[in-house]
């Protein structure tokens, strides 16, 4: 179970909100217009480090947003049928994603080294704090019903 | 911010313009504005159900049920077809329902149906005002013909300032940060628009967030300019532009960087933009035609007749379409089609079951195959209206 090593990471607050979810770190800007499907939450954008993997319920951690502004009107629209993130944590704030967040109501956090996360880590995002706080490292084993070390 | 914008923020004028000064808040921290500033009107893109989609269908109808309205003027860009566009393409229902939807849920939040990427004709800015403008065509022609100030909003920035009238003051709304930080020598003498455009496309990949002092063009026409400011804006970032011959004196402060720029390299932009082959549409109107290009396209048409299966397709808007129809009778008496209230880019055009558009515009150029799966072949409007007539 967590440590007392493991990170809390300080960022600024952008949208309030608190969430637990899985990490799901990309090291690419993304496009929610043309990148994402809103039908879906899947990452579609080819060659994508994501591509393939859905958005839905996790906190989805990325450098920053990038193509049309209309990408804020797809996170409502995945938000709308309940496949949008659950929190979002980017290095920089920009515009689509900083919008998208708003209208959408994803707590949201900014300037926290995304390097430090991996996908698979379990995260707690404060959007009025600022605070990124990893509650389990991915690949950690947690104890099963029996006692005994799981998967 | 002033007391009353803490109000709004709080909800007590309603949780529509509460959502909307949120989004103005919180994108005016990020670019560390000190306050908002009022503007006098929004144009707003994100119009056409192609590109815009379901998504802002679905953003609309929340502003709806939030109880927001626009504050000020506020215009719209076009939309996916007119009238006869949508039977010619023979449009399914769904789209045609859908693009109402949209279209109507903008009128019913107190947006002008002037669907047109070129308001401006419409209703003049006066040099010196403020506005928060989507459509970066519109917005460079704003700051850089008209002198007025916007920042190249996004589709739901300038939904928001319409709504709440006001934007966050940074960028092009303060006089420090419209000085120009890159000159460019144009060394050669563009023989046609189409260089002409395309040079300004090569200029904003260039210039990136840098405003740009073009020197050595000289006597540009309206339509020019609006082209020019279109194609830099495809092209790159660029939101403000500055001739070096409109300014009585040399501008060398704050130039921090010096590019040439010859035939050579504006021909292999052409070619990047270009193909070769055979047109069956040709697409005058990226953006939408002026009174001034209309004239001159009914005067080349004048004794000349479109080719048998080529289509002639000239986007203008529904208000110039409307105070012109001197124009368009010898437009279409030649066999060409005025179309208003879309564009070709923004249409579903693949529908007409044609390969290759002609056009003089490289922002469509850009833009058409990527959104329509057709090739461009870029050809200037004298061309264009020869090659039409001559099939």
């Amino acid at each position: 179970m967590s440590g007392g090593d493991l990170l809390v990471l300080k960022g600024k607050g952008i949208v309030e909100g608190h969430c637990i979810g899985e990490a799901l770190v990309s090291s690419t800007p993304i496009s929610f217009l043309g990148g994402v499907n809103p039908m879906t939450g899947e990452v579609i954008e080819e060659g994508h480090d994501l591509e393939g993997r859905s958005v839905a319920g996790k906190i989805l951690c990325f450098p920053h947003g990038k193509g049309s502004t209309v990408g804020s009107y797809v996170m409502l629209a995945l938000r709308r049928r309940g496949l949008a993130p659950a929190g979002l944590v980017n290095e920089v704030a920009d515009p689509i994603v900083v919008v998208g967040a708003i209208i959408s109501r994803i707590p949201m956090v900014v300037g926290v080294d995304i390097s430090l996360l991996r996908t698979g880590d379990l995260l707690e995002v404060d959007g009025s704090t600022g605070t990124v706080r990893v509650l389990r490292r991915a690949g950690e084993r947690v104890l099963d019903e029996r006692g005994g070390k799981g998967a | 911010m002033t007391r009353e914008e803490e109000k709004v923020l709080d909800g007590e004028a309603g949780p529509g313009l509460k959502l909307a000064m949120e989004i103005l808040v919180k994108l005016g921290d990020i670019f560390g504005a000190e306050k908002l500033i009022p503007v006098e009107s929004a144009h707003v893109s994100g119009i056409s159900y192609k590109t815009a989609g379901d998504a802002a269908i679905e953003f609309l109808r929340e502003l709806k049920e939030l109880g927001a309205k626009a504050s000020i003027p506020a215009t719209t860009n076009p939309c996916g077809f007119d009238e006869r566009l949508s039977r010619i393409l023979d449009l399914p229902e769904e789209l045609i329902s859908a693009q109402r939807e949209l279209v109507s849920s903008y009128e019913e939040l107190g947006l002008q149906r002037t669907l047109t990427c070129v308001p401006y004709y419409q209703h003049r800015p006066e040099p010196g005002s403020h506005l928060a403008w989507a459509e970066s065509s519109a917005v460079v022609y704003a700051n850089s013909v008209l002198n007025a100030c916007t920042n190249r909003e996004g589709a739901p920035s300038a939904l928001a300032a319409a709504i709440v009238g006001k934007t966050p003051d940074h960028g092009l709304h303060r006089p420090e940060n419209r000085k120009p930080g890159i000159l460019i020598h144009v060394d050669f003498k563009p023989k046609d628009e189409v260089e002409l455009w395309s040079l300004g496309f090569l200029v904003g990949k260039i210039c990136k967030d840098k405003i740009p002092l073009l020197e050595g063009l000289k006597g540009l026409a309206d339509w020019e300019l609006k082209g020019l400011g279109a194609a830099m804006a495809s092209g790159g970032m660029t939101a403000l532009f500055h001739l070096a011959e409109a300014h009585g004196e040399p501008v060398a402060e704050g130039i921090e960087e010096e590019v040439s720029l010859g035939k050579e390299d504006v021909l292999s932009t052409i070619e990047g933009l270009s193909s070769s082959n055979e047109p069956d549409l040709f697409f005058i109107g990226c953006p939408h035609c002026s009174e001034e290009e209309l004239e001159l396209i009914a005067s080349l048409l004048k004794g000349r007749k479109v080719g048998k299966g080529v289509h002639l397709w000239i986007c203008t808007s529904r208000y110039i379409k409307e105070r012109r129809p001197d124009l368009v009778e010898a437009i279409e008496g030649a066999g060409g089609l005025v179309i208003c209230d879309t564009c070709v880019v923004v249409s579903w055009v693949e529908r007409l079951g044609v390969d290759t558009v002609a056009t003089n515009s490289p922002k469509a150029a850009y833009y058409l195959p990527g959104l329509s799966g057709l090739d461009v072949r870029l050809m200037s409007l004298r061309e264009c209206l020869r090659s039409a007539c001559t099939k």
